[in-house]
């Protein structure tokens, strides 16, 4: 592989791993100076970017400047229970999620993950207790939410008319969201034609038009590749800066992600970073 | 309005892509109106109009299913359940109107003797109460294939039943029947009377299941409550 080449995609995988601009232009200096120097074949020399990319990450999380108090509270579950037949899904589930934070919620399958963000959401009833939203809500469902026939474009247009944008708003704010997932949305792609993948980035960015307050998201990342997922979690890193609360439903939670709360629907228990 | 207008457009939009459903669609009535063409044309003409209703109906019914699961997406995004049906609805009427234009000038130019502007009130009628009708079987029978049975088994029934029973009144699309006597054979304002009635007491009722179903089925749970932020 060509230096160059080999260069610029270790810059793009430093930024998707959310390594600060200073640190990654201080990384790719040394390894420029080491491959100019030496010669080497930079695969030969380094490895894949991605991996070099991930080492890296992983060697200056611990320089990571920390984040300010968190903010109001946006979210509060209080006592959810929920049965199906016989079978008690959830038991006085509480959670409280502030703006600025990220709240990971886990458990094996079965445990009531869905579910519960669903009750969040208003879209399946708890037998007890109640959600209290401060603001807006934004919701990205594990699978469907998108019209087959649609091109992405139409998509941002109709969730943008339902939060009160321009069509030239929501499809410039889709066009955005989703260049920040490494997709460009343009070209009249029916989302019937998408992959898996990037028709849950297609789901994701559409959760965030409209800057709601409280983003819950159900295992939005089935079906994207590494790269699409350390993305996913650059954006969801993103809107917690801007003072979003943000719920996330995972199994594949990783010590990485830096969530701030963690909710095991299977040991029924709620930590706080 | 612009929130319905979007949801129309876009519903638009969609059907518009199914080529192979608008053909369908498209020709479906056809094939009522030539099975008694050389038989009795006054036939053809009371066919070519239940049959426009069953297309329109079998289109609102799979464009209400398959739209279920955007909808609730579109409910959080600062839609009202009327948006959506609304929207919905004007697209169909839309694709029914457009629909039935060919129908009415191939009607006004293959056959003579016949009140011309009862046939089109009667595809106008049809296609104001079709579209609702599809909507509301999609709404009572979440799975296509149950609504699809249910429309079969009433749409054969309108063409079986004798129209003159007063159970074939519960049917919806007997006003069809009703005008198109007026307009075929010349009788008096009654029947015309009857099945502009009917076809108001449909359109009102199944406008009213619509808004009903969509309104409960897209409804802030009582759980669930928004407050301003702080």
């Amino acid at each position: 592989m060509r230096q160059d080449t080999w260069l610029d995609a270790l810059a793009g995988e430093l930024r998707r791993h959310g390594v600060a601009e200073q640190t990654a232009g201080n990384v790719l200096a040394e390894t420029a100076a080491h491959l100019w120097e030496s010669g080497d074949d930079p695969l030969r020399a380094f490895g894949p970017p991605e991996a070099y990319a991930a080492t890296v990450a992983d060697s200056v999380r611990v320089d990571a400047p920390r984040r300010g108090p968190a903010g109001p509270v946006r979210l509060e579950v209080a006592g959810i229970s929920k049965r199906y037949g016989r079978r008690t899904v959830l038991r006085a589930v509480n959670l409280t999620v502030r703006a600025g934070e990220v709240a990971a919620v886990v458990g094996a399958n079965g445990s009531g993950k869905s579910t519960f963000l669903g009750i969040c959401a208003g879209l399946v009833s708890p037998d007890r207790g109640e959600v209290r939203v401060h603001g807006s809500l934004g919701y990205c469902p594990q699978g469907g939410g998108t019209s087959d026939f649609l091109v992405p474009d139409e998509h941002f247009t109709l969730v943008g008319a339902g939060r009160g944008l321009s069509r030239a708003r929501a499809r410039d704010d889709g066009r955005a969201g989703a260049a920040a997932l490494d997709w460009d949305p343009r070209g009249g792609t029916q989302a019937r034609h998408l992959s898996g993948g990037t028709r849950q980035k297609l789901n994701l960015v559409m959760a965030g038009l409209g800057d709601p307050d409280v983003l819950l998201l159900d295992e939005p990342y089935q079906g994207f590749d590494q790269g699409s997922y350390l993305d996913f979690w650059q954006q969801v890193r993103r809107w917690r800066d801007a003072g979003k609360a943000i719920v996330v439903v995972t199994h594949l939670l990783n010590t990485r992600d830096g969530v701030d709360i963690v909710l095991d629907l299977g040991r029924h228990t709620e930590e706080r970073a | 309005m612009s929130k319905t207008l979007t949801v129309a457009e876009t519903a638009l939009r969609e059907i518009a892509r199914r080529r192979g459903v608008l053909a369908i669609l498209v020709l479906f009535p056809l094939a009522f109106y030539l099975s008694r063409r050389d038989a009795h044309l006054g036939q053809s003409i009371r066919f070519v109009c239940l049959g426009l209703g069953w297309a329109l109906s079998t289109a609102a019914l799979f464009a209400g299913s398959a739209a279920r699961a955007i909808e609730l997406r579109l409910r959080l995004s600062g839609y009202r359940g009327h948006h959506l049906w609304l929207g919905r609805l004007i697209a169909l009427w839309t694709v029914g109107l457009l629909l039935a234009a060919p129908y009415f000038v191939l009607i006004r130019v293959d056959s003579d003797n016949v009140r011309y502007g009862a046939i089109g009130l009667i595809m106008v009628l049809t296609v104001a109460v079709a579209a609702p009708f599809g909507l509301a079987l999609s709404a009572a029978l979440p799975r296509e294939l149950e609504g699809m049975l249910v429309l079969l088994i009433i749409v054969g029934l309108q063409m079986m039943m004798d129209p003159a029973g007063s159970a074939s009144r519960l049917l919806p699309f007997w006003f069809s029947r009703e005008i198109g006597t007026y307009a075929v054979d010349h009788t008096d304002g009654g029947y015309l009377t009857r099945g502009l009635l009917h076809a108001a007491v449909c359109l009102a009722a199944l406008l009213a299941v619509v808004a009903l179903a969509s309104g409960y089925r897209l409804r802030q749970r009582s759980h669930l409550r928004f407050v301003p932020r702080r």
